[in-house]
């Protein structure tokens, strides 16, 4: 039997031009779990997509405004955490959490 | 189409000459294991060989003109081999029948197979599954190998080829992961190695085996296993649905 870690999966959606203090805010976002000791975060850039403000997003001919999601895998207590900060530094978007097991691989030093 | 998986091997030796009633045994054999519709049967004339009656068979001996040894293999699933053996038992009448257990690893044909007819087009057209699943997360990093092949190509293949429903790759645009370093292409770096994703979804009981094909292949990185309800639906090959 496969033994898992109980973990969450944290996908924060945004788009991409979201703005944090004048940087990209999922650059921003990144930067702030590493600074709070968060194991990992992973960006995905999708190919089209709607949201919150109800405008689909896709790429034009001029500029682009794709949806963004960061996704952090973390044990329950440091999600938890995590949660308010993301909170505090996502203007508007959506915050999706939902419960996962967890196998860490790490073969290499 | 031969499933994968557990299957039989036979081999059939017999001489060239050697007669079933007035037609050639070998041909007797092949036509009855066409007739009974065998996945594949592969007849084969061996540069030389000898039998119970210890005389060497080569084209060159002075009285062999057809007196060759041939080989006779088919392969076919363990059950419609112990159907069919009964009748090769008694159909060679001077030879050997063989029988070795084997593994289909992949039976594919190029061409779109038309549907026997012996079969009344009942079946719907697509094959349904719904039920308990669990949806696979593996995350690594792009620049992860596997003997010089991408590590996450590596992966997706080998699912493939264990028949795992089915794989996607995303590439993330940034990140960072285990060994704290950030994945990053910026417009100066030539050799990007950007995060990786792959996810699969698979029914619940293949959760363990899954897993411990990924971990076995993965150096560095994060397996996140959560709960999903699956619904799935194929077209069915050759079931003149296109």
């Amino acid at each position: 039997m496969t033994e898992l870690i109980p973990g969450k999966l944290l996908r924060v959606h945004l788009s991409e031009n979201d703005r944090y203090e004048d940087r990209r805010l999922y650059d921003a976002i990144v930067d702030r779990c590493r600074e709070l000791g968060v194991a990992g975060a992973t960006v995905f850039r999708a190919l089209e997509g709607y949201g919150g403000s109800s405008e689909i997003l896709r790429a034009h001919m001029l500029g682009k405004d794709l949806p963004i999601v960061v996704t952090i895998v973390e044990t329950p207590e440091n999600a938890a955490r995590l949660l308010p900060e993301l909170r505090k530094m996502l203007p508007n978007g959506m915050i999706a959490v939902s419960d996962i097991g967890m196998i860490r691989v790490q073969k290499t030093v | 189409m031969l499933p994968k998986g557990a299957a039989k091997k036979v081999t059939i030796y017999v001489n060239g000459d050697t007669r079933h009633h007035v037609e050639p045994l070998w041909n007797v054999i092949f036509s009855f294991l066409k007739q009974k519709q065998v996945a594949g049967a592969t007849v084969i004339r061996p540069d030389l060989g000898f039998g119970s009656h210890g005389q060497v068979h080569d084209p060159k001996s002075e009285y062999a003109g057809d007196h060759l040894p041939v080989r006779i293999e088919f392969i076919e699933t363990p059950k419609r081999v112990d159907e069919l053996l009964p009748f090769l038992y008694d159909m060679v009448t001077d030879g050997l029948i063989e029988v070795q257990d084997t593994t289909i690893i992949k039976a594919a044909a190029n061409v779109k197979m038309e549907p026997p007819q012996s079969q009344p087009a009942q079946n719907p057209p697509h094959d349904h599954f719904a039920g308990p699943a669990k949806l696979v997360r593996i995350y690594l990093g792009e620049s992860d190998k596997l003997d010089g092949e991408p590590l996450y190509e590596a992966i997706v293949k080998k699912l493939h080829m264990l028949d795992f429903a089915g794989a996607t790759v995303y590439r993330g645009i940034l990140g960072y992961g285990v060994k704290r370093h950030t994945h990053k292409s910026g417009r100066l770096h030539f050799s990007r190695d950007l995060p990786i994703m792959i996810s699969v979804v698979e029914r619940a009981e293949r959760l363990d085996e899954l897993v411990g094909v990924v971990t076995d292949m993965l150096q560095d990185g994060l397996v996140v296993v959560s709960d999903a309800e699956m619904y799935r639906v194929l077209a069915r090959e050759g079931a003149g649905n296109d």
